[in-house]
């Protein structure tokens, strides 16, 4: 397969670049979705964000129409005349002016009052939950693995999936699927010194044997991951390296790890999936500096994303979607901060989407215990997002019956 | 709650609960020795390993047991002021008159700020590291560590300062061994703490619920063993427990909402201590911290019965460390075959154990060891959020390993290595057999497969380099170094 696909371009466009560099060129045309079942969606690509902590629902898209907001939040409520109008009825955070101008582009779907029945109020529980998509049970796979588990990709493509993420969030968790975590910058994501003189890449080819004198239940996994950081080090850097951009991004991690996603896109590695992290979000006290500035920060790493994407070809085949564990009290507590409450929006763009506003917003005449009730089930979300994204059923992805959402055009 | 990314790392086999925790009676060796330094610590040196191997097996637990006397290493850190306005102060910039609201900060002020927070943080964690590295209490170090990922909290935001953090530290470091109940009511008053989980602001007209909740989720319950209603009502409790103008802990009455509270089945006008004390009555209790217990000391995803016991241990002791430590570490179960390297070394481990291995000085604890710890997973002072690390299959991914890897490369390439590592030498040959079975013995206690260590031979007699490549005096230092390297990098190495 892999050479034949090497031989048939090679035949088509001078074969010498071919032969020359047949071990990486060979192997990254085998990883990019020419092998893979073809479909409307095989190009497909789901870049997840992460805004951990609970981003504050009612300050980043703003009820401004809602009287009660403003007796709600005495301190944090955000003026009518600030807020960056969507509708009538909300709008958002003055941070986010790059975004709200993919908004008027319609690039940009808002789905409001996005939450889950009987609401966890812990970090870890709630992330657990949004990442798992098992409110009731403790899932010991997350949404995006059991996707990836069930579409079978290229077993040889170390890069079906990446996480820009110091540690392996619990979404990719999967049977069959393993996938790497790696740093923005790439920095630490190789051997800098491989100590090569004879034998010791003999020696490191066996690393991943497992016959040791002790049985221990991580052998196996080391083992494993050993051997796939070895071979993926090696090809990543190599792969996405021929991409030229002339996007100019701001500094932000946030920002950093998107170039990267935008590189992988563009190199053609065959990744399907990239999960990249914002945050803290866990504004208890002083909320409205630290929320402004992360807010305005996404809107401008998401915007020189997709402007580089879009250079290269590839705004339409990238979406992106948001979450977070939960949206945060309705009322601000004394530390000119809130709690950890419960319902919030979402944000899905790029790709297919129908730009506009979805959902009903929460009421904040009903409150549950003081925070808002969701108008939306997030697997709603999920199931959109593989049904009409990634082009499979959501059955035995995401338990339960959710129905996608007109969002996303065909 | 387990780390749930592939399920259960629960060894292979059953457990014997009838013998599990009676004191163990089989071989004592230098694999066991090895086995009790790594847990009970951060792994010993060729020479500790020996001198434990040398002792009974009582004997070994024994001195790790009751710490001897450290006071002969630094007791902090050399502290920079970094609290924003005294930072400011210091350096004259301070441009608002009294009275005034502060001016908008400039660029150079908000360096200096995060230049005084960064210093700080560096010398943190030399100075526990090197702690870690020089102690002869490695256990109460290795306790220490397990506090702070336990009732964790982040030098970061919320006013926290370095002190704060190092005074909280020694209180971990303090009850190492001692008293949980007791324990969980010193962090209760502790400032890092009070900051951290936002209970200074918790104010009975204004309740806030962050401490009350995760003292239950995440440090003494676990979810499922209370319910809203007891975090609302707990969180009255802790109303007024907040800090005086010097960030001590102060019980301000007048914040207090003294008012019937109904918690966990009882009632009464409770305070915060109250509701800790309600806390260690409950079954969950015992049975949280014996989970703990066993996943950090013995084995993940350990067995009901075996939880049971150790949670048996612990009320039977009222929640004294000493003895329930003492039973554990000397147990079958501790020893058995199903606990030999069934755990993750940590970042700490992996780094303080490589320290040690090659006697490095604590003082070579500089910026890359630290940026390879962050790039590990572990920053200290800096958990990912209020439940600590995750730890087992977290620390494994491609990136971390590369990371160890590299972290590896270079300490073997430290030029003090061959000198302070004496038994690099002694003991060593220029037969690549012999060779080999030296360092395999004294970096993995020879748990490596049959076909590495034919390829470790191989590499140290130059497999794929010229006839003049074969192991002699003149390439003696570089192969050695090289083949502690791959010795490293083979899987037992990552594993406790």
């Amino acid at each position: 397969m892999q050479s034949r696909a090497g031989f048939l371009l090679g035949s088509l466009s001078g074969l010498t670049v071919v032969a020359k560099n047949a071990d990486f060129f060979g192997r990254a045309l085998a990883q990019a979705p020419l092998s893979g079942p073809t479909g409307p969606t095989d190009n497909n690509v789901l870049v997840l964000i992460n805004l951990q902590g609970g981003n504050d629902g009612l300050n980043c898209v703003v009820p401004y129409s809602m009287p009660q907001y403003y007796k709600y939040r005495p301190t944090l409520g955000i003026a009518q005349g600030d807020v960056l109008r969507l509708n009538d009825q909300v709008g958002l955070n003055p941070g986010m002016k790059s975004f709200k101008a993919m908004f008027d582009k319609g690039q940009v779907a808002v789905i409001q009052g996005v939450g889950y029945p009987k609401p966890d109020h812990s970090h870890f529980r709630s992330q657990e939950i949004w990442q798992t998509a098992d409110p009731e049970g403790y899932s010991s796979t997350g949404w995006l693995g059991r996707y990836l588990d069930a579409a079978k990709l290229p077993k040889d493509n170390l890069f079906n999936a990446v996480a820009v993420s110091p540690v392996l969030p619990e979404v990719f968790g999967a049977r069959t699927v393993d996938v790497p975590a790696l740093d923005g910058n790439l920095r630490g994501y190789g051997l800098t010194s491989d100590r090569k003189a004879g034998g010791a890449a003999a020696f490191r080819s066996m690393l991943s044997d497992t016959t040791q004198p002790f049985n221990s239940p991580y052998l196996g996994k080391v083992a494993e991951i050993e051997a796939n950081a070895q071979r993926g080090s090696e090809e990543l850097p190599k792969l996405v390296a021929g991409y030229k951009t002339d996007a100019q991004y701001p500094n932000s991690n946030l920002a950093r790890s998107l170039a990267l996603a935008a590189q992988m896109v563009g190199s053609q590695l065959g990744t399907r999936i990239i999960y990249v992290t914002h945050g803290s979000f866990d504004t208890h006290t002083s909320q409205k500096g630290t929320q402004d500035r992360l807010l305005e920060q996404f809107s401008d790493a998401v915007s020189a994303f997709y402007a580089d994407l879009a250079a290269h070809g590839n705004d339409k085949r990238v979406l992106t979607l948001t979450f977070s564990e939960f949206g945060r009290r309705v009322a601000e507590n004394a530390s000119r901060g809130t709690d950890h409450g419960e319902a919030a929006p979402v944000f899905m763009l790029g790709g297919n989407v129908k730009g506009g506003v979805y959902g009903n917003h929460p009421s904040l005449d009903d409150l549950d215990n003081g925070d808002v009730k969701y108008t939306t089930d997030f697997r709603s979300v999920y199931a959109t997002v593989i049904e009409k994204w990634l082009g499979r059923s959501s059955q035995g992805i995401i338990a339960g019956n959710f129905p996608s959402l007109p969002i996303i055009a065909a | 709650m387990l780390a749930t990314t592939s399920g259960s790392f629960r060894p292979a086999g059953s457990l014997d609960a009838g013998s599990a925790l009676l004191p163990y009676r089989g071989a004592w060796n230098a694999r066991r020795a090895a086995h009790l330094l790594r847990r009970a610590g951060f792994g010993g040196s060729p020479v500790e390993v020996s001198a434990f191997a040398a002792m009974s097996m009582d004997g070994a637990v024994d001195r790790l047991i009751h710490f001897p006397d450290t006071s002969q290493l630094p007791a902090g850190p050399q502290l920079g002021e970094d609290e924003p306005r005294k930072v400011l102060r210091a350096m004259a910039m301070m441009a608002a008159a009294p009275g005034q609201p502060a001016p908008a900060l400039t660029t150079d002020q908000i360096k200096a700020i995060g230049k005084a927070h960064f210093d700080n943080s560096v010398a943190m964690m030399q100075w526990w590291i090197g702690r870690m590295i020089a102690t002869p209490a490695p256990l109460q170090e290795k306790m220490t560590l397990f506090w702070h990922g336990h009732f964790t909290t982040a030098y970061e935001g919320k006013g926290i300062t370095a002190s704060d953090i190092v005074t909280q530290n020694q209180l971990y470091r303090s009850y190492a061994l001692g008293n949980i109940r007791k324990l969980t009511l010193a962090v209760s008053h502790d400032p890092a703490m009070l900051k951290y989980l936002d209970n200074r602001a918790n104010r009975s007209q204004h309740p806030n619920e962050n401490y009350a909740r995760e003292l239950m989720e995440l440090f003494t319950l676990g979810i499922g063993n209370y319910t809203e209603q007891d975090v609302r009502e707990s969180a009255r409790a802790f109303t007024g427990y907040t800090l005086d103008a010097d960030d001590q802990f102060v019980f301000n009455p007048r914040q207090h909402d003294d008012g019937s509270k109904t918690f966990l089945g009882q009632t009464g006008n409770f305070t915060g201590d109250d509701i800790v004390n309600i806390i260690f009555q409950q079954p969950a209790a015992a049975q949280f911290f014996a989970r703990e217990l066993l996943e950090y000391f013995v084995y993940s995803d350990p067995e009901p019965q075996l939880v049971d016991a150790i949670a048996w241990q612990l009320k039977k002791n009222y929640f004294d460390l000493t003895p329930v430590m003492s039973v554990l570490l000397r147990s079958n179960v501790f020893y058995s075959d199903r606990a030999y390297r069934a755990l993750v070394k940590s970042p700490t481990e992996f780094v303080v154990g490589s320290y040690k291995l090659f006697s490095l000085p604590p003082s070579d604890i500089d910026q890359p060891v630290l940026g390879a710890m962050t790039r590990m997973g572990q920053r200290l002072f800096y958990p990912p959020n209020v439940k600590g690390w995750d730890g087992g299959a977290a620390w494994i991914n491609s990136g971390t390993l590369l990371t160890r890897e590299n972290l590896a490369s270079t300490l073997c390439a430290n030029p003090q290595m061959m000198q302070t590592a004496t038994w690099l030498t002694q003991g060593a040959s220029l037969d690549p057999k012999t060779l080999s079975s030296h360092i395999v013995t004294q970096v993995l206690q020879d748990d490596i497969s049959p076909a590495l260590r034919v390829q470790l031979d191989a590499y140290l007699n130059g497999a794929g380099t010229s006839a003049l490549g074969m192991l002699s005096g003149e390439n003696f230092d570089e192969r050695i170094r090289g083949a502690v390297y791959l010795a490293m990098a083979t899987p037992a190495y990552q594993l406790s």
